[in-house]
């Protein structure tokens, strides 16, 4: 396998976790961030992860320091100009995304690969009016990204044939499971997944079961791993109703994705979940 | 009534779940016997089990018959996937002895079967068909009477917009199941969960759905319909979201 130099535009939970899946495979990673704090924090996950790592066996303490030596933590987008691919994992903002991919598109090579990690904005609307639009394509991580094994390649509208098959050989190389999808709200897991929460809270607000006995019958009939709200709980009930409202809105407010009272009188109150201490359950007993 | 350990159950219905429950019941020591096989000694009969989703009207007509048959105190416990028990017992004579439940096959994979009661279900067919549901080997638990119970309803959902997700081409049948055990953890994908469970049991709920919520949040994706209209049920006819017959010379 070639190494390359990949770009990470945000050294948040998701950025920090990419850059670790891309350095741990032998990439040359600029991990890019405004924020100095962030950076501090990213930076110490990684050692963290790392020596976790040389605990358990995997690796050995040279590999670690090969490892973190590989990313290379950067404050100024200029020096992503070296890089062949991109990854942005900034905050689910259209204006800030349009903006970020305006100045990859003046400071990288007209090969380079620029990949967005969003979940929910269009491909095609971030790569509008953008020069080269053919190498701006969906590269969507689920979180924890190094554990979880799927990435959604996603083809924008303009998105060429050939750098699809590039982003989808590299999301293998990775170490990762690619699926191909086109630019679609929600994608494949957000949209198909949204019945099981959305008929959930539907099935609780015409009181045909409760939110426990929901959650029992989906783990023992069905076999689910977790119940549809003990997993909103965890998720953060804010997070999972901004899903279902984008995916709800992108469709032009189809039915089948309508939004739930119950959820967002929730999020209204502020039971969000385990992060308050209170969602469908309370966690402070 | 007292539910005693061995049954003698009428089994009548045309959903997978049929040759299901005659494994089990067989397997768990109960006698089992046909709706035709059942005129002759009708007394025997301790439970009737009724298991047609698809087609309604001879949903109807068996329960008709098995309501003329067998005396009052049997329990009828019908499946309530594709409409309410509630409408099940309207159609009896004695509906306090109707109970609805739901589930769908494989039944190894079900530790947990949901009952649902009809408004008019008397307290004893339902401790009756608790009983039977444990003397299987399953826990239960009791909802509330809506057409698709709690499991099956959800499931379906998520198969109908993997369905419509495939119709508009946004991904591959493959894909669509990888992203979805990959990416979320389901026990199966959408799509070749259908293929084992029936697509004609996931088309009867998401129609009966239709039918009695009324809602465009319950429509059926056309590409569903016209397979299932095509009889392509799944691995059962050897043809579903995919195909498992050899390829043709």
């Amino acid at each position: 396998m070639n190494t390359k130099t990949v770009g990470v535009i945000g050294a948040g939970t998701m950025g920090a976790g990419i850059a670790l899946v891309c350095a741990r495979k032998g990439h040359v990673v600029k991990l890019l961030d405004a924020n100095q704090a962030v950076l501090d924090k990213a930076l110490g996950y990684l050692q963290s992860t790392l020596s976790r790592d040389v605990e358990k066996g995997k690796i050995n303490a040279e590999q670690k320091t090969d490892t973190l030596e590989r990313v290379h933590l950067v404050s100024d987008m200029e020096q992503l100009a070296v890089c062949e691919i991109v990854i942005e994992a900034v905050p689910e903002r259209l204006d800030l995304k349009k903006s970020i991919f305006s100045e990859l598109s003046r400071i990288c090579k007209s090969d380079a690969l620029l990949l967005t990690n969003t979940s929910s904005i269009s491909i095609t609307e971030i790569a509008g009016g953008l020069p080269h639009p053919e190498r701006i394509l969906g590269f969507h991580f689920f979180n924890p990204a190094p554990v979880m094994p799927l990435v959604e390649v996603i083809q924008g509208k303009k998105t060429s044939e050939e750098n699809m098959q590039t982003a989808y050989r590299f999301a293998e190389e990775l170490g990762k499971v690619p699926v191909r999808v086109t630019d679609t709200p929600g994608f494949i897991v957000n949209r198909i997944a949204r019945p099981y929460y959305n008929e959930a809270l539907r099935i609780l607000g015409d009181h045909v079961a409760n939110a426990e006995q929901i959650d029992r019958i989906m783990k023992e009939a069905g076999g689910f791993k977790m119940g549809p709200f003990e997993l909103q709980d965890m998720i953060g009930i804010d997070i999972n109703f901004a899903t279902t409202q984008s995916v709800y809105n992108d469709f032009f407010q189809e039915g089948r994705f309508k939004p739930s009272r119950i959820q967002q009188r929730m999020v209204q109150a502020g039971s969000l979940g385990r992060k308050t201490g209170e969602g469908f359950y309370d966690y402070n007993k | 009534m007292t539910t005693t350990n061995k049954q003698t159950v009428i089994l009548t219905g045309d959903s997978p779940l049929h040759a299901a429950f005659s494994a089990l019941l067989t397997e768990q020591g109960h006698q089992v016997m046909s709706l035709e096989e059942a005129v002759q000694t009708p007394e025997a009969v301790t439970l009737a089990l009724e298991v047609n989703n698809f087609d309604l009207t001879k949903k109807r007509e068996q329960l008709a018959e098995l309501d003329r048959l067998l005396p009052a105190h049997v329990p009828v416990v019908t499946t309530s996937l594709a409409i309410t028990a509630t409408e099940a017992a309207s159609w009896t004579e004695h509906p306090e002895r109707i109970c609805g439940f739901g589930t769908l096959v494989p039944l190894a994979e079900r530790k947990l079967i949901e009952i649902a009661p009809a408004l008019q279900t008397e307290e004893e067919t339902i401790r009756n068909t608790e009983a039977f549901f444990h003397s299987l080997g399953k826990e239960t638990e009791l909802v509330e009477d809506e057409v698709g119970l709690v499991f099956p309803r959800i499931l379906t959902l998520i198969i109908n917009e993997a369905a419509f997700t495939l119709m508009e081409k946004a991904a591959t049948p493959q894909d669509i199941d990888i992203a979805m055990k990959k990416g979320t953890n389901y026990p199966y994908g959408p799509l070749e969960w259908a293929d084992r469970i029936g697509l004609d049991e996931i088309y009867a709920i998401s129609r009966g759905l239709s039918r009695d919520l009324a809602e465009e949040r319950y429509r059926t994706a056309p590409l569903l319909r016209k397979l299932v209209l095509a009889k392509r049920f799944g691995i059962r006819s050897g043809q579903g979201f995919y195909c498992y017959e050899k390829e043709e010379v």
